[in-house]
């Protein structure tokens, strides 16, 4: 055959096709030859001469398939109610394949003649234009007949007996309609629509998703009320949680998948947003029972509904924050800093684990959590004035952790448990007070050679720098600095003394410290005649040091010296390491078996408050024997020359070294005194470069500035600012009373 | 002897002594450091002059290094020389 347009005989070939189309779009038997030509036929026509033929054509089919379709349409209707869903959905499926053959039947018209006068995808989809009037491919005007002829007047019986369907489902798990019928007959909704450029969902959204919804909304409203009888929120919870899974795999089952998410949000809304508080009627006391199932339970059904969390997350806070109190609170002995740090790393491990593990981590309860702490660690007394001593027992901690008293535990243990403290640490609001404390107690252990390992001290500092910035340990590190140039010092002295063969007749170690860098105020320093035993030492020392260092000047710290030394008069030697004052004291008694308090005093040119205090130590460690209970200058102290002990090399130094009231008190005032100087040069930073600010912005703007190391009360900023203004660093605006402006 | 000293271990501070409060060329204390200086101490240390002046030693550095012609004591207009002793 030849593909040159020729005439053609419409009615003749229309004919042969009408019967061809009726066996395609009934799936009947069609030959391959018949169909081979059937399709050049379609063609044919198309190219018909001497007028093409293709508009006739399309007009012939679309009659054809609208008649086709109305006569299914009356056998579907004379099948009656009961088997109405089951008849459609065989009819469409039917109709859906057979159409997707007779398009490509009609390969030939679809391509060249419809193809050419349709729209640009971009003119449909952003055009909105009518496309009413329009001719469409083959295989979608049979679908459009098919919703006009089918749908249209059968939509709304159908979708009336689905819904009984699903309903029925809901009740009895089974349904009397194969439940491939309904789930085909739901989706022909959507499959007969699939070929347009936009809305493919509406017809099915519009048609059966609403009133789907709506049905089961109230559904859901009437299970609610049914559980809601129970009057239990854990069983009820349970119970909701199975009914939106079951919904799901309903839905899967039955739906669309763009329903999903839809049929989900009607049962949250219905039966846990309509109901939040009976839900939050028991919330506290799951919270406080920590029943982690119904917690977690709870947290599911109310991720999704808006706002419902955060009563849950402040029971959460509560509860974190009582636990904590509890945990801490009415600690007592010796060891509170231990008790104190360690139960509150318990309550926070525990309460993060609960909330990884019920909460999957949600930001929403971290940040209860961090809060929770937070007000813990800084929580005050109700007295108010007093503050928080967080910052005190978290450094006396690390303390003993890194002293060489730690017994049994390992290296790594010890690191493990310094870098837990850490968490505490960024808790504390008074971070400027930890400072203090711990560099006190840095200092100590650094010169009496107390540390266990330099490794974990220089381990925990870097992660306090890593927390708080370089500004916050410079002090600290420079102490490192100043014990390793001490030690260089040491070798060079005694390089020194071998080269003029100088013995001084003890062994003789010396730390020089930078002023500035260690947490000794002047104030320690009193007056006190060195023994002579000592002052050659100190004398070689100081002439080699000022000749090495010019310009330098040395201050003895004497309270802080140690001295080892032998016992030689009791029945065996000892070797007993104490403090200065205390071996002074003691080798007064080289000529002498009994002195009194007032006689040391005056030689030993000391204060009568320590005179009590190194007497005593060395009474009570039984070296020498006092006459009366309490020491006044009067009192005669005897050398015991009795003195037994099992061991022949210790230390009495403890004793003394325990941190007084008194000290720990001047820590806090010499704090105070830190912050004033931090705050007026944060006040004075800010002013230079803003000129004029208002009152608020200034005091908020230092606040932004020391929040690292502590957070400033309002009054004490207030006072700082008017300490400036006296000082002339700052003055008020004339206008205005609220503002400052930065007098240059 | 009844009881001998086997060993000591002394702990003193330092500071700088000078013959005046501050650093004539830049007025900050002798105690703290110079204004490109963070940290007092080793790493800011004063120098002395043979006409007895003081400073920091960052500080008459750049003195010295501003000055064209010779090299003068801030304080004194001395010719400058470091006084090694």
């Amino acid at each position: 055959m030849s593909l040159k347009p020729r005439t053609v005989d419409f009615n003749a070939t229309w004919t042969l096709l009408q019967e061809t189309i009726h066996g395609v779009i009934t799936l009947a038997h069609v030959p391959r030859p018949v169909w081979n030509d059937r399709f050049s036929d379609v063609y044919s026509l198309c190219v018909a001469h001497p007028e093409p033929m293709a508009d006739r054509l399309y007009a012939e089919t679309k009659l054809y398939l609208t008649n086709h379709v109305a006569k299914l349409l009356n056998e579907v209707l004379e099948g009656g109610d009961a088997h109405l869903v089951k008849n459609y959905f065989k009819y469409w499926t039917d109709y859906s394949i057979g159409a997707r053959y007779l398009h490509s039947l009609y390969l030939y018209l679809n391509q060249q003649h419809i193809k050419t006068q349709k729209l640009s995808d971009a003119e449909i989809i952003y055009g909105g234009s009518d496309t009413a009037g329009e001719q469409m491919e083959i295989g979608e005007l049979a679908l459009e007949i098919w919703r006009s002829g089918m749908i249209s007047p059968l939509g709304y019986k159908l979708v009336k007996l689905l819904l009984e369907a699903i309903d029925e489902d809901r009740l009895y798990h089974t349904t009397t309609l194969p439940i491939d019928a309904v789930k085909g007959t739901i989706l022909s909704f959507v499959e007969v629509q699939t070929y347009k450029k936009k809305g493919q969902l509406q017809l099915y959204q519009e048609l059966f998703e609403e009133p789907f919804l709506n049905s089961s909304g109230e559904h859901f409203k009437r299970d609610a009320a049914r559980l809601l009888e129970s009057k239990d929120v854990s069983l009820y919870m349970e119970k909701v949680i199975a009914k939106i899974d079951e919904e799901l795999f309903r839905a899967r089952k039955f739906l669309h998948p763009s329903s999903l998410p839809k049929i989900t949000q009607r049962c949250e809304t219905h039966m846990v947003a309509e109901h939040l508080l009976f839900l939050y009627s028991e919330c506290k006391n799951m919270v406080q029972g920590e029943r982690k199932q119904d917690l977690s339970n709870m947290y599911n059904l109310l991720k999704s509904v808006p706002n419902a969390m955060s009563v849950l997350v402040e029971t959460v806070l509560d509860h974190i924050k009582s636990q904590g109190l509890v945990a801490v609170n009415n600690l007592q002995g010796e060891s509170v800093h231990i008790h104190f740090v360690e139960n509150l790393l318990e309550v926070y491990k525990k309460y993060r684990q609960l909330i990884q593990e019920v909460y999957k981590g949600d930001q929403n309860f971290m940040g209860a959590l961090d809060k929770a702490c937070s007000s813990v660690i800084n929580y005050r007394p109700s007295d108010g004035r007093s503050p928080s001593r967080s910052p005190e027992l978290l450094a006396k901690y690390c303390d003993t952790l890194l002293k060489k008293s730690t017994k049994g535990i390992s290296e790594s243990e010890v690191d493990e448990k310094l870098s837990q403290s850490i968490i505490i640490f960024k808790y504390i609001d008074d971070k400027d007070i930890f400072q203090k404390f711990y560099s006190r107690m840095l200092a100590k252990r650094l010169i009496h050679q107390q540390t266990q390992s330099m490794d974990a001290e220089e381990a925990m500092i870097n992660r306090l720098k890593q927390a708080c910035g370089y500004e916050f340990t410079n002090k600290l590190h420079r102490m490192f600095t100043d014990m390793s140039l001490s030690g260089d010092l040491n070798n060079r002295f005694s390089t020194f003394l071998k080269n003029d063969s100088i013995d001084l007749g003890i062994t003789f170690n010396i730390h020089v410290l930078q002023a500035g860098a260690w947490p000794f105020g002047q104030s320690n320093v009193t007056s006190f005649a060195l023994p002579q035993q000592l002052e050659r030492s100190v004398q070689m020392f100081e002439s080699f040091y000022h000749k090495r260092f010019n310009g330098r000047k040395l201050t003895w710290l004497h309270h802080l010296c140690q001295a080892e030394l032998r016992l030689g008069y009791l029945k065996k030697p000892y070797l007993i390491t104490m403090q200065t004052f205390q071996m002074a004291i003691l080798l007064m008694f080289e000529t002498t078996n009994s002195l009194t308090c007032g006689e040391i005093r005056d030689t030993l040119q000391l204060n009568n408050e320590q005179i009590q205090r190194y007497a005593n130590s060395l009474v009570e460690c039984k070296f020498l024997l006092a006459d009366t209970e309490e020491l006044s200058s009067n009192t005669s102290l005897r050398l015991n020359t009795e003195y037994s002990n099992k061991r022949t090399r210790f230390r009495i130094t403890a004793a003394v070294q325990k941190e007084t009231p008194q000290e720990v008190e001047h820590t806090m005032n010499s704090v105070e005194e830190d912050r004033k100087l931090y705050l007026q040069a944060a006040i004075v930073r800010i002013m230079k470069s803003r000129k004029v600010l208002k009152h608020n912005a200034l005091i908020q703007e230092v606040c932004a500035q020391s929040k690292v190391s502590f957070a400033p009360s309002i009054p004490m900023i207030k006072k700082c600012i008017e300490a400036l203004i006296d000082k002339q660093y700052i003055e008020r605006t004339p206008h205005s009373s609220e503002e400052y402006s930065y007098v240059a | 002897m009844k009881v001998t000293i086997k060993n000591w271990v002394g702990v003193a501070t330092w500071r700088w002594v000078a013959n005046d409060d501050n650093c004539g060329i830049c007025r900050m204390p002798f105690d703290g450091c110079c204004p490109d200086c963070k940290l007092p101490g080793d790493d800011c240390p004063l120098v002395w002059g043979q006409c007895s002046h003081c400073f920091h030693m960052h500080c008459i550095v750049k003195w010295l290094q501003s000055q064209q012609v010779n090299q003068q004591c801030p304080m004194c207009r001395q010719e400058w020389k470091f006084n090694n002793k």
